[in-house]
């Protein structure tokens, strides 16, 4: 009797560091807590994509609820989620804003121009939809980086305030959109709309 | 086979080299071994187990182009890394803080130093306790001679 509890503590510190490394087994190190969600959008001043005359800024992010999109045609995933985005905006009339960012033009040492990466934008959106109302240009990623942007494509849920709902880094696929973006961007839309009829 | 043994010690000396190309260039000796502090210091978002000076990742030069920028600016050390922070939160300093969560990584080593001193403590007052010890080695004394007989 007198002797249990004095076994009971290494198999009790095993049974607590099981626990705690089988978890780990399951945490996955890349998602990393955003620090927009909550937070209104960066202030900002960029240039349209097609038409670099046509200038942006976070009011132009206001009013709507929609999903930013930081892509480019060098990645990938970019490509294979556009099919899938593009679905969206036409059957469920969800609006995209493309963050544009490319990688080999590099605020250095510029060694591409903006007439290339314009026809490799068109040539990628007409090859697999093009899902976005308008293109924000981010020449030098600043903006990128002031929301904490790790690589692309990463999407961010804005609401009719302007303030960052939700951050997905990765993309959007039909189990992501019903599970996680879907519902919450829906709620925002459902919202937003009984505000303007109560107006 | 010398040779090979000689080119893996160069490999392993060579292992600080970082892999940053990029040309800063400082007028203020001091604003340079800030700036390569930091970029030391600051830990890359996308290759998690590399720091920005090291990685070669679009957003370890982005990020090394902005503390470039801000250390110019005048910014100091600390607030750079605090913007980096509002940015990409705690994670990308190498320094984890001190909150609620993390204090367990300074508390536990002490509180395992202090429960190992209290048991080894305890046994050995439990054991020096014995007060019929003298009954015991007469017992044992016996048993000795008994065997020798």
């Amino acid at each position: 009797m007198k002797k249990f509890p004095l076994v009971a503590v290494p198999v009790l510190l095993f049974t607590v560091l099981i626990v705690f490394l089988f978890q780990g087994l399951f945490s996955d190190p890349r998602e990393l807590d955003s620090q927009a969600t909550g937070k209104p959008l960066p202030d900002f001043s960029l240039p349209d994509l097609m038409q670099p005359d046509t200038s942006y800024g976070p009011d132009d992010l206001t009013g709507k609820v929609r999903i930013l999109n930081v892509w480019g045609v060098w990645c990938v995933t970019c490509a294979v989620e556009l099919p899938y985005l593009t679905k969206l905006s036409r059957e469920q009339d969800v609006t995209f804003v493309g963050l544009y960012f490319d990688q080999d033009l590099d605020p250095d040492f510029g060694t591409k121009t903006l007439s290339r990466v314009q026809q490799e934008v068109t040539d990628m959106l007409s090859r697999y939809g093009n899902p976005y109302a308008f293109n924000i240009f981010d020449v030098y990623r600043d903006m990128s980086l002031d929301l904490g942007v790790t690589g692309a494509p990463e999407h961010f849920v804005i609401d009719a305030e302007g303030i960052i709902r939700m951050h997905h880094i990765g993309d959007i696929n039909e189990r992501v959109w019903n599970n996680k973006i879907g519902p919450l961007y829906n709620r925002l839309r459902q919202q937003n709309r009984s505000l303007e009829a109560a107006e | 086979m010398k040779h090979v043994l000689l080119m893996l010690l160069a490999l392993l000396l060579s292992s600080h080299v970082t892999a940053s190309e990029d040309n800063y260039a400082f007028d203020d000796p001091n604003t340079r071994a800030q700036f390569l502090r930091l970029t030391e210091e600051l830990r890359c978002p996308m290759c998690q187990n590399q720091n920005i000076a090291d990685s070669n990742a679009m957003i370890a030069h982005d990020m090394r182009r902005k503390v470039y920028a801000l250390l110019k600016e005048g910014k100091s050390e600390q607030q750079v890394i605090d913007y980096m922070k509002a940015r990409y939160g705690d994670f990308v300093h190498y320094q984890p803080p001190v909150t609620a969560a993390t204090l367990w990584l300074w508390a536990i080593p002490f509180a395992f130093i202090v429960v190992a001193m209290s048991v080894v403590l305890i046994r050995r007052r439990t054991t020096v306790d014995d007060d019929n010890i003298e009954e015991k080695l007469a017992k044992a004394d016996a048993m000795l001679k008994q065997e020798k007989e």
